[in-house]
């Protein structure tokens, strides 16, 4: 069986253009479009790792990662922050709040399998 | 207070006499100095050498709430809060030279009624008998201007922005199908894909001058400088390019000497640098050419030098490359993947570590682009000079 990658993203292109990527290595993809929702299918399915936006309405990506990584349960999950916020400070904080790596947009399929694969090893 | 001024109508009239030819003893006599002063759009005021304000025309009353009465007499610190003028007036009435700031250099924000203002500031020393007797201030309004800067700034910004997230669609996509993962291709279909593919590039290298520039303009660029080992620096600049030069038939050199004391230097924006010069070194340099980097040690500088052995640049051209949205056309110059922001960050950047920048070029012969860094003293570090002072 695949690993199982949560993408949390609301843009309708990119999920596509993410989603054909990971189904290209044979990766499993959830997708949700919004940081409660997120939260929600990282309880019930407990993903292999998270792909999260930043920028989304009403819960954002920040807070999904507050959440998660403040609680044990969810704290090792990785997460990769895919967003088109390129200023460091962002990053930074991103990074702060236990973001595992942070790719900004635009990326090539390669840099996401290869960060994919570092965090994922035997898939 | 009437010497006073007739010693300003002296020196507005020979400043007439020398821009314009016109000597004020001829203008009808219901035309005078008042009559000048008060339709000003610009704040002016005469000081002594104390820095006292002496006189000021109407606008400056109307602009800092004051009377000529109550004005006169006051420092021209306290009543403008514009502390920095306190530094510039010593400046004059040090060297007895005029200050004129260009809007970059001096441009101050005054705080009034929960408003900001913008001002820029002149200053003209002023000389009785052939001894320095105080100064004219010459406030220019620059707000508006200011504001259109901010827009322009804050827009280029949200651009950049929102270029990232369709553009990250386009890649994943091309690459996908370039790759074949998506299906089969024609020989023309993947051509096609290669030139979409290699024009992505280029735009999202564009979008990160774009932001780039906008975070430099907006003045929260941060630059520390540390000690930064300056083969490590060439290093990472040019291993990233040396593929792309063997493809494109050019000789990529580096000459350092060994032993290079370190330089201060922002490591990421100092390898910007250097990579940005290289790499339009390699647009402007046909097959067969050679690029040198170079680095020398000259007393506390390190020098770094991009030569190359391309088209040359115009001598009309040289002074406008290092300006923002410039870029040089002519014969040899190839089509150019850029907007021309590329060196007016370059020149920030640099000029923000406390070096300087400047090319010397030829036609036909080459050009050498050439930078200074400061070779590292000891623990500091630097940021843009803030052109703005808060007012009271």
């Amino acid at each position: 069986m695949g690993k199982r990658v949560l993408l949390v993203e609301d843009e309708k292109n990119v999920i596509l253009g993410v989603r054909t990527c990971l189904d290209a290595v044979g990766y499993d993809v959830e997708i949700v479009e919004d940081g409660g929702e997120a939260l929600d299918a990282v309880r019930r399915e407990h993903p292999d790792l998270i792909l999260l936006d930043l920028l989304m309405p009403r819960v954002d990506g920040f807070e999904v990662l507050k959440v998660l990584k403040g609680k044990e349960d969810t704290s090792k999950i990785p997460i990769i922050v895919l967003t088109a916020k390129a200023e460091e400070e962002d990053k930074q904080r991103a990074m702060d709040l236990g973001a595992d790596s942070y790719m900004t947009k635009p990326f090539k399929p390669q840099e996401l399998w290869d960060t994919l694969k570092y965090y994922l090893p035997e898939a | 207070m009437e010497s006073e001024r007739l010693l300003l109508f002296q020196f507005i009239s020979k400043c007439f006499e020398r821009k314009a030819g016109v000597k004020l003893s001829n203008l009808p006599e219901t035309v005078n100095l008042d009559t000048i002063a008060n339709n000003l759009a610009d704040a002016v005021f005469l000081v002594d050498r104390e820095m006292n304000v002496v006189w000021l025309n109407q606008r400056a009353e109307e602009f800092f709430h004051t009377s000529s009465k109550k004005a006169q007499g006051g420092k021209i610190t306290e009543l403008t809060a514009i502390n920095k003028l306190e530094d510039l007036l010593g400046e004059v009435f040090e060297q007895e030279t005029a200050l004129k700031c260009s809007y970059e250099e001096a441009s101050v924000k005054v705080k009034r009624h929960d408003e900001r203002y913008f001002f820029k500031i002149a200053i003209n020393p002023i000389f009785h008998q052939g001894n320095l007797w105080g100064a004219l201030v010459q406030l220019t309004d620059v707000t508006r201007f200011h504001e259109m800067e901010k827009i322009k700034t804050d827009f280029v910004s949200i651009v950049s922005h929102e270029f990232r997230t369709p553009l990250t669609t386009i890649i994943v996509g091309v690459e996908m199908l370039k790759e074949g993962m998506l299906g089969d291709l024609t020989p023309r279909g993947k051509e096609v894909l290669e030139a979409i593919g290699a024009d992505c590039e280029r735009l999202s290298r564009l979008i990160d001058n774009l932001m780039e520039l906008s975070r430099i303009e907006s003045g929260t660029i941060y630059v520390e400088a540390e000690p930064t080992d300056v083969a490590d620096l060439v290093q990472e600049a040019v291993r990233p390019l040396k593929i792309q030069a063997e493809k494109q038939g050019i000789e990529l050199i580096t000459d350092l000497p060994p032993e290079l004391p370190p330089v201060a230097a922002d490591f990421n924006k100092a390898v910007w640098v250097l990579a940005n010069l290289v790499g339009n070194a390699m647009r402007y340099t046909d097959p067969g050419g050679t690029i040198t980097v170079q680095v020398r040690q000259r007393g506390k500088r390190h020098f770094f030098s991009v030569e190359d052995t391309g088209s040359g640049i115009p001598k009309e051209h040289q002074d406008k490359i290092f300006r923002k949205y410039v870029q040089v056309s002519g014969p040899g110059r190839k089509g150019t993947g850029g907007v021309g922001l590329g060196l007016a960050i370059a020149k920030d950047i640099v000029m923000a570590h406390g070096g300087e920048i400047w090319v010397d070029s030829e036609i036909g012969k080459g050009t050498t682009f050439t930078f200074t860094f400061p070779v590292f003293q000891g623990g500091e570090s630097v940021t843009l000079p803030e052109a703005e002072e808060k007012g009271g």
